[in-house]
């Protein structure tokens, strides 16, 4: 956390994998060529952020909570951000990965982690729920479904990316 | 949240939520080389965890900057200014209000001050990146929670 006075280090581009946004979009400006020879990952995502999360073996179709880490450049500021996701495998195999951003303010929501409602995610703030398909429960704070992150499986392994609106109408499993 | 525009914006509309506020303690001292980096990190460190808190519990806790003071300080007249924060902050505001630090001096001297003190115990971490730091910093954060959750 110390030398991130040059935007686009040598060490920053070995660490790829940590590089959120606002580096790459930085290194790609400074350098277009090197992008295609660093990592066949980044060929595929060249318009969208992708990041490696989870060995998709791993998943299963209780919700699990994963944490990467990204490092984000603001105007003036670049610093590592961790990031969380609850990601299960719904009825028809698909992979689902939530944000766990709840969406009356913004704190992060918990998989079963009230006993009182075993098969919903629990916000610890303001009691909001969320049913398994991060649909809200009526008449609990959040006014909207928890986000979903654009997905991608690579190689055995799962990438997540940017966030996107959940339209889920109906709770989950 | 935190003392930014956007956060504060959102503050002031929904003040009724947010009811908790979190104040890190912060020593400086530039005597030596050993202490003042010493100091140095557990500054890091303690910004790390406050950093994970805020973000896991965004909706209801204000992460305030730190209160910054000198180390060798006489801790009844620092005491008193800091009384002065939390008596701002408190009126008509916050309901909870914690102080979070590295420094015993404030253990010791608890009797003074009128919030919660949350006295962590120091640690040496090499690498924030390290999986070892990762699952350290979840633990205090969970520990932490717990008990201000225990407040509400
Ligand atoms: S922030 Fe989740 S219920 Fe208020």
């Amino acid at each position: 956390m110390s030398e991130k006075k040059q935007p686009v280090s040598r060490r920053q581009f070995l660490n790829y994998s940590l590089t959120g946004v606002g580096g790459f979009m930085a290194a790609s400006m400074l350098a277009p060529m090197v992008r295609f020879a660093i990592d066949p990952v980044l060929e595929a995502t060249s318009g969208s952020e992708m990041h490696a999360v989870v060995d998709v073996s791993e998943i299963t179709t209780e919700p699990q909570r994963f944490d990467w880490t990204v490092n984000q450049v603001d105007a003036w500021y670049t610093s590592d951000v961790t990031k969380s996701a609850w990601v299960y495998k719904d009825e028809n195999d698909e992979i689902v990965a939530l944000s766990p951003t709840c969406k009356h303010l913004g704190c992060a929501v918990s998989w079963a982690s009230n006993p009182d409602y075993p098969e919903e995610f629990f916000c610890p703030c303001h009691e909001g729920r969320y049913y398994k398909s991060g649909l809200n429960v009526p008449d609990t704070p959040p006014n909207a479904a928890l986000d979903l992150f654009e997905y991608e499986v690579k190689d055995g392994t799962l990438h997540l990316g940017n966030i996107v609106e959940n339209t889920v109408q109906e709770g989950g499993a | 949240m935190r003392w930014k525009k956007k956060d504060l914006e959102l503050f002031f509309q929904s003040k009724e939520y947010v009811d908790t506020l979190c104040i890190p303690l912060v020593p400086l001292d530039l005597q030596t080389e050993s202490e003042a980096t010493k100091l140095a990190d557990q500054n890091t460190s303690l910004q790390i965890i406050l950093d994970e808190l805020e973000r896991n519990y965004t909706g209801r806790i204000m992460l305030s900057p730190a209160y910054t003071y000198i180390r060798s300080t006489d801790y009844e007249s620092e005491s008193a200014i800091l009384k002065q924060w939390t008596s701002m902050f408190s009126n008509n505001h916050f309901k909870h209000i914690f102080l979070l630090t590295y420094d015993v001096n404030w253990k010791k001297h608890e009797r003074l001050l009128d919030s919660n003190l949350i006295w962590l115990t120091a640690t040496t971490i090499e690498d924030y990146q390290s999986d070892h730091a990762k699952k350290w910093v979840n633990e205090q954060v969970l520990q932490i929670s717990e008990l201000i959750r225990s407040y509400w």
